[in-house]
């Protein structure tokens, strides 16, 4: 049997006999299941191919399963507190989590955390790194979205606190979720709310492009690959489509007299949490609180396919399989380092603390800096560490400033006998 | 020879005159005996008819030509003639426009001043009348006959050409904003003269300074009063720079408005959609194209600039750099002419009392600074602002510092009486120059404004500011806290040097004394609304700010004004809702951010906000209704006495349907039963309130109301019967809609409660213990009841026996009901007969148990003569109700005898309809079922 292109990876809060199991996405049938712990929602995560991540559930720790190996944890990587929300970036690198109020990101191949930011003022829901990795986005339960530069968070100069580059601050309610389209910085972000709107932005600008009002609170977003529809996934178990280009709209209402119910997806039962589009965007992934996972064919919109669950549903993605999945030999090609709880780990050991180099990708540079100031900025910043290595404590100074005076003192007397010379020279009666 | 002589006799014949005898006529003699008569060419002396006249009979074109005549008179007079013409004909204004408006700017530089003056009195008028757009064709010639004017060698040209700026900049302040460049150079050569080349050199020295103040001393106004009267022109003239800019919104209200400003529109104009118009497709939309933003009609492209590149100052004014070349020449003049000022105020005027201006100084004073403030504003982006400021602070604060700051808070010189006709006789002499009395309080707000803008944000390694912003802040402070009447625009000024200040100056004292005098001022009453909204957009945008700025985080007086805000809401009540909305959305902010101080005094006062009767939430239109409702999602713990508020708010009817549903739906999420929490929130409600609260909601009802209901005997009710055995309180059409939508929500609530049959044991104990003794029911309760019911239950459970009675009986009269209506009234209560029947049905065919208890009611020998037709109804209709029919054939028994009953009692009577569909349906049913069910009864026994 061909390995799968794509798989369903879903988690349920109850877990009773495994934690995250794998679907195939056309025969639905059952294909792996990782055990231990239970899933937190919204904390689903595959890491660079390699590894799947998931935080349990009502824990400060998130379990970490080498893909290929399913029944056993690898990691538990501690965190300071529950865990909201997790995201990996596309390329692997770098590691988003949610704890309580502040954004946790660490870098993967070191385990270092470069920055924890807190400008949210209650729990963050969902964190969304964009198809470059140039920015993530957060979430929260305080009515913002925040947009994210990451080359501006991970910046080593410790004195300056990152500033979010947008504020998406339009919602009344707390945001429920959070879908980033392709396009890099240019993307559009969709946000979903309890205050019953899903709102469409644009990245770049950080503006409001649409705003779309439902009679009930919306749980969970999603754009089709294309970007033609928007999906939301409301509280009474409806899942909403808004198609984005009137012009197919049109042409539909055309030729099909009754446009009512064409544009909702019934059959949950309660609260649809998770939303996902395969990669051809014809299947519609749903993850629900009525315990059911269900597929759903966009064009007709008739569930084709129900995985039933044994508890609320808390994660439920369409992905493409990863290559490791189905190669029980296989090895990550990076071991996982142990991931650092603070900030500045680094009294202790002194020697990983110079190793850290981060080298951005060519087009996600910082473009407001010029290369001039920049150099200008690197060279005050090893100025001030020379600096400090000569002047800097009182100590030192005190042995340079003898240092400097005994040469003085031998110029002094160099300069005294070469006069002394000279004279002798020239008052020698010739 | 001969010939000769002769020929000279003929010439000179001597005539010969006699007395007595007539002398002969000349030769060349005119003959005057003819009569003249007068030729009347009838086509020209005809009047000018082709247009419209003045009384003196001059038209149009006589009086435009007559502008060019060298004598002064004639020319004024012309001008009379035509503001004359054009205010009896208006439509001579529109044919003639280009003609007119080119002659009369060409006598602005006339020579003689009555001229200039009705040159000006003329243009006014066709100011009046033209639209701006009109006249934009025609302004370059316009604005070069006044730069013409401005810089004439006379004087009083000069001064004229003020006067005729002054029309413009009063009705085109946009077209004369447009090409700045050239006016403001004239500005300065109407104030000052540039020094020659053998000057510059020495100048070098002197900051590179090379203009200089001119003094002319022929003229006829005082050189003060002349600068006075051209900064006066210049700052409003800036003024229509900045207003008039066309760049885009946010950088406008930003300068304009103030950082505090109200608006705040982003570029794009966002789609709000509605998902019922988008299902029903009544609009359409792309979001990739233009996204949603209009196409601006009016472009400003032109094929050819309009003026031609390479004029001396960059065309517009919005970069920093052309701002920054023109404030160079402009300030030193504007210090210069505020030192004079100030020199010549001194001179008369004692040392202590140096503060103290006269009238005179104390206007130029204050034109100085808004041309100072104005200069500020001219760049619209916000970062060259901050540059430009930062470069003002680097040139000039030293300078402003030892001018301004010395005397700084300024008082008004009591004139002496003894000066009084001096001044009136000055007053003579000026009256072309506006007067304008400036008040010592708005010259005062207007230095602090612009000295706060030169403060700097307080870092290392920078100079402190403080020792000349203490006196400005005591200032503000006491302005403030004393209770002087500002004007809006005063106040507005003042705030935004208290908000520089404090996000400049980052300490604690310095925020807290402030911010407590914007307070005090806060709390005065009587403050007219839009004074009230700009405080509250100056507190609600400051404490929007207090990211990053721990200072302003932890202010005492900010907390202060977040907790009173609940009191204000409810205090304010219904009177104001636009100033509601805006104390709910500052209200809103900070308890989305989980402001403590906030959220304790909502919660305390949530119960009188929430009040059903005369709470706000009642009150206000219905955006803030829904704003108020969010609101409820934020509040920590929702108490039994709240909850019981708002489900009667919920059922009162002061709610939309679709409010309801939101009002339920967020005190589900916020119960723990929800299941949807993201981290650490501990539910807000206790389970038992909740559940407590749902059942309230569905029942629709207040226990008050209920026993009044019992006691009362309404003709609303409809009395009990046999048929009908509870007695039906008839809702109202809507209240009864309104119900409905209420139960589904709640219905739907309950049915996401985890498991049915605790659900359901917990909703039937609430029936038995609080319902089943009512003898009188609302309709749309015991409808709303089925509802629920057949909803909840699974068909494990089976109803306890008295709540399966009192369901029973609810079932029955609704029946009854649903008949009577359908006799009654056929169209506008369909919706209501629908819920009603839906709601028996499905109650009937989940709970098998329920149906049987319905048909033993039935006892047919108890009814009248009236109500056996409506009998023989309702068991036809449920007869027809397919879903039903197996229900019903497990019950046959039963049936057999009530129709048995039935046709015994009806007999008396003929045969009527009613009983032959009942007897036809029956035997359809029962046949249909016989098919099935083998070796029924026949129908023949019955006969």
């Amino acid at each position: 049997m061909a390995a799968p292109l794509e798989v369903i990876v879903s988690s349920d809060s109850s877990a009773q006999l495994w934690n995250i199991s794998v679907f195939d996405l056309h025969s639905g049938s059952s294909l792996l299941s990782y055990r231990g712990g239970n899933s937190a929602a919204r904390t689903l995560t595959v890491l660079s191919g390699e590894y799947l991540l998931s935080a349990q559930l009502g824990k400060n720790f998130i379990n970490v399963w080498e893909i290929q190996r399913k029944d056993q944890l690898q990691q538990k990587i501690v965190c300071p507190g529950v865990v909201t929300c997790l995201t990996a970036s596309h390329n692997g690198l770098f590691l988003a989590t949610g704890v309580g109020e502040a954004v946790y990101l660490w870098e993967v191949c070191t385990g270092k955390l470069l920055s924890v930011l807190s400008r949210h003022y209650q729990d963050i829901t969902c964190l969304k790194f964009t198809d470059d990795n140039s920015h993530f986005i957060s979430g929260g339960k305080d009515n913002l979205a925040l947009v994210w530069s990451l080359h501006s968070v991970i910046q080593l100069d410790i004195s300056h606190t990152p500033e979010p580059r947008h504020v998406l601050s339009r919602h009344t309610l707390p945001i429920t979720d959070l879908h980033c389209g392709l396009m890099g910085p240019q993307a559009r972000v969709a946000t979903s709310s309890l205050d019953q709107t899903v709102k469409v932005w644009e990245l770049s600008s950080g503006e409001l492009l649409l705003s779309v009002l439902f009679d009930v609170a919306v749980m969970s977003v999603t754009f089709d690959p294309c970007e033609y529809f928007i999906f939301c996934g409301g509280s009474d178990g409806n899942i909403f489509q808004v198609s984005l280009c009137s012009q197919t709209l049109g042409r539909e209402k055309s030729f099909q007299s009754d446009n009512e119910g064409n544009q909702v997806f019934r059959g949950h039962r309660n609260l649809v949490t998770c939303l996902s589009v395969s990669l051809d965007g014809t299947l519609l992934l749903s993850g629900s609180h009525d315990e059911t996972v269900r597929l759903w064919d966009v064009q007709s919109k008739q569930s084709i396919r129900c995985l039933t669950h044994k508890g609320p549903v808390t994660n439920a993605i369409i992905m493409a399989a990863p290559a490791n999945m189905f190669l029980p030999d296989s090895r990550p090609a990076v071991p996982l380092p142990r991931f650092s709880r603070h900030l500045h780990a680094s009294e202790g050991d002194g020697a990983e603390m110079g190793e850290v180099c981060i080298r951005l990708g060519l087009h996600a540079k910082d473009e407001e800096e010029t290369f001039l100031q920049k150099a200008d900025r690197l060279n005050s910043l090893m100025n001030a560490v020379t600096d400090k290595s000569v002047f800097g404590d009182g100590e030192n100074t005190k042995v340079r400033v003898s240092e400097l005076e005994e040469e003085v003192q031998t110029l002094k007397k160099v300069n005294k006998d070469l006069y002394d010379f000279s004279c002798q020279l020239l008052t020698k009666p010739t | 020879m001969k010939t000769k002589k002769r020929k000279r006799q003929d010439d000179f014949q001597k005539v010969k005159l006699k007395v007595g005898k007539k002398k002969p006529k000349a030769d060349n003699a005119t003959n005057t005996n003819f009569r003249t008569k007068g030729i009347h060419l009838t086509e020209q002396l005809k009047r000018d008819t082709s247009g419209p006249t003045t009384l003196r009979q001059l038209g149009i074109n006589d009086l435009l030509s007559q502008l060019h005549h060298y004598n002064a008179n004639v020319k004024h007079s012309a001008l009379l003639g035509l503001r004359e013409l054009l205010s009896i004909n208006p439509s001579v204004l529109e044919q003639h426009l280009s003609r007119l408006l080119s002659e009369v700017a060409a006598v602005f530089t006339d020579k003689d001043r009555n001229v200039r003056v009705a040159a000006t009195r003329v243009l006014r008028f066709i100011a009046q009348s033209v639209p701006a757009e009109r006249v934009a064709p025609f302004f370059p010639l316009l604005s070069a006959h006044l730069s013409c004017a401005m810089t004439h060698i006379e004087a009083g040209i000069q001064e004229d050409a003020m006067n005729v700026l002054d029309v413009f900049l009063e009705h085109y302040p946009a077209l004369l904003a447009a090409r700045p460049a050239v006016l403001l150079t004239n500005f300065l050569e109407l104030i000052s003269h540039r020094q020659s080349s053998s000057g510059a050199k020495k100048a070098q020295d002197t900051k590179g300074r090379t203009w200089a103040l001119s003094v002319t001393p022929d003229r006829a106004v005082t050189s003060q009063q002349w600068r006075l009267s051209v900064l006066l022109r210049l700052g409003r003239f800036l003024q229509a720079v900045v207003e008039e800019r066309p760049m885009e919104k946010s950088g406008m209200s930003v300068s304009v408005e103030g950082v505090f400003g109200s608006s705040e529109e982003g570029r794009l104009t966002p789609l709000y959609l509605n998902w019922e118009d988008l299902i029903y497709s009544k609009v359409g939309f792309k979001v990739y194209e233009h996204s949603g933003a209009k196409p601006s009609p009016h472009s400003t492209f032109r094929l050819r600039p309009e003026v031609e590149p390479g004029a001396a100052v960059g065309e517009g004014l919005d970069s920093a750099e052309t701002v920054q070349s023109f404030a160079v020449t402009l300030v030193p003049l504007l210090l210069e002419v505020w030192i004079e000022a100030s020199a010549t105020d001194c001179s008369w005027n004692s040392t202590e009392g140096a503060h103290l201006l006269t009238p005179d100084a104390m206007s130029v004073m204050f034109q100085v600074l808004s041309i100072l403030q104005l200069l500020r504003k001219l760049t619209p982006q916000q970062e060259h602002q901050e540059a430009l400021d930062a470069w003002f602070r680097k040139e000039y604060l030293g300078d402003f510092k030892q001018h301004f700051m010395k005397n700084f808070p300024y008082g008004a010189l009591d004139t002496p009486k003894h000066k009084k006709k001096v001044d009136l006789k000055r007053n003579k002499q000026t009256a072309a120059i506006p007067s304008l009395t400036v008040e010592p309080l708005a010259l005062n707000i207007t230095l602090c404004q612009v000295m706060v803008s030169l403060s700097q944000k307080q870092g290392l390694g920078r100079e402190v500011d403080g020792d000349w912003l203490t006196p400005l802040r005591t200032f503000v402070r006491d302005t403030l806290g004393s209770g002087v009447k500002l004007s809006y625009r005063q106040l507005h000024m003042l705030l935004g040097t208290v908000w520089k200040m404090v996000l400049t100056q980052r300490s604690k004292t310095v925020t807290e004394d402030l911010l407590a005098a914007v307070y005090v001022y806060y709390k005065q009453r009587n403050l007219p609304l839009q004074t009230r909204s700009l405080l509250l957009s100056f507190y609600s945008k400051l404490y929007q700010q207090e990211q990053g700025h721990t200072h302003i985080a932890r202010s005492k007086v900010l907390s202060r004004w977040l907790a009173s805000l609940p009191v204000q809401l409810s205090q304010l009540g219904h009177r104001n809702p636009v100033l509601s909305a805006q104390l709910i959305f500052s209200i809103q902010a900070a308890a989305s951010r989980g402001n403590k101080d906030l959220l304790n005094s909502l919660q305390t006062h949530a119960n009188s906000l929430y009040d059903p009767e005369e709470g706000v939430v009642a009150l206000l239109p219905i955006e803030s209704q829904q704003r108020m409702v969010q609101l409820l999602y934020f509040l920590p713990k929702m108490s039994q006495s709240l909850l019981a508020n708002l489900s009667s708010c919920c059922t009162a009817g002061r709610f939309s349907a679709s409010l309801t549903a939101s009002l339920i739906r967020i005190i589900h999420l916020r119960s723990s039963l929800s299941g949807w929490s993201v981290g650490s929130q501990e539910a807000a409600l206790q389970d038992v309130d909740y559940i407590s609260f749902l059942f309230s909601t569905l029942t629709g009802f207040s226990s008050e109301k209920l026993d009044t209901l019992q006691e009362a005997d309404d003709e609303c009710a409809l009395p009990s019967s046999p048929l009908s055995p509870l007695s039906l309180y008839l809702t109202p059409l809507e209240q009864f809609t309104h119900h409905w939508d209420v139960v589904e929500e709640v219905c739907h609530c309950l049915e996401t409660l985890g498991s049915k049959s605790q659900c359901f044991d917990i909703f039937q104990t609430g029936i038995c213990k609080y319902l089943t003794k009512l003898e009188v029911v609302p309709d749309s309760m015991a409808a709303g009841l089925l509802r629920a019911v057949s909803r909840l239950l699974d068909l494990s459970i089976l109803p306890v026996e008295p709540v399966l009675g009192f369901l029973s009986h609810c079932c029955l009269s609704l029946l009854a009901l649903l008949v009577s209506l359908q006799q009654a009234a056929p169209t506008e209560t369909n919706h209501k007969r629908e819920a009603v029947w839906t709601a028996c049905v499905t109650a009937l065919s989940t709970i098998p148990r329920l149906l049987r208890i319905v048909l033993q009611l039935l006892h047919v020998g108890d009814m009248n003569e009236e109500e056996l037709p409506q009998l023989g109804q309702i068991l036809s209709m449920l007869l027809q109700h397919t879903p039903l029919h197996n229900q019903l054939l497990a019950n046959t028994a039963l049936l057999q005898e009530i129709i048995q009953h039935l046709t015994r009692y009806s007999r008396g009577a003929t045969r009527e309809q009613w009983l032959t569909d009942l007897l036809y349906c029956y035997s359809v049913t029962v046949a249909h079922g016989s098919s099935a069910h083998r070796g029924n009864l026949c129908l023949r026994d019955m006969y």
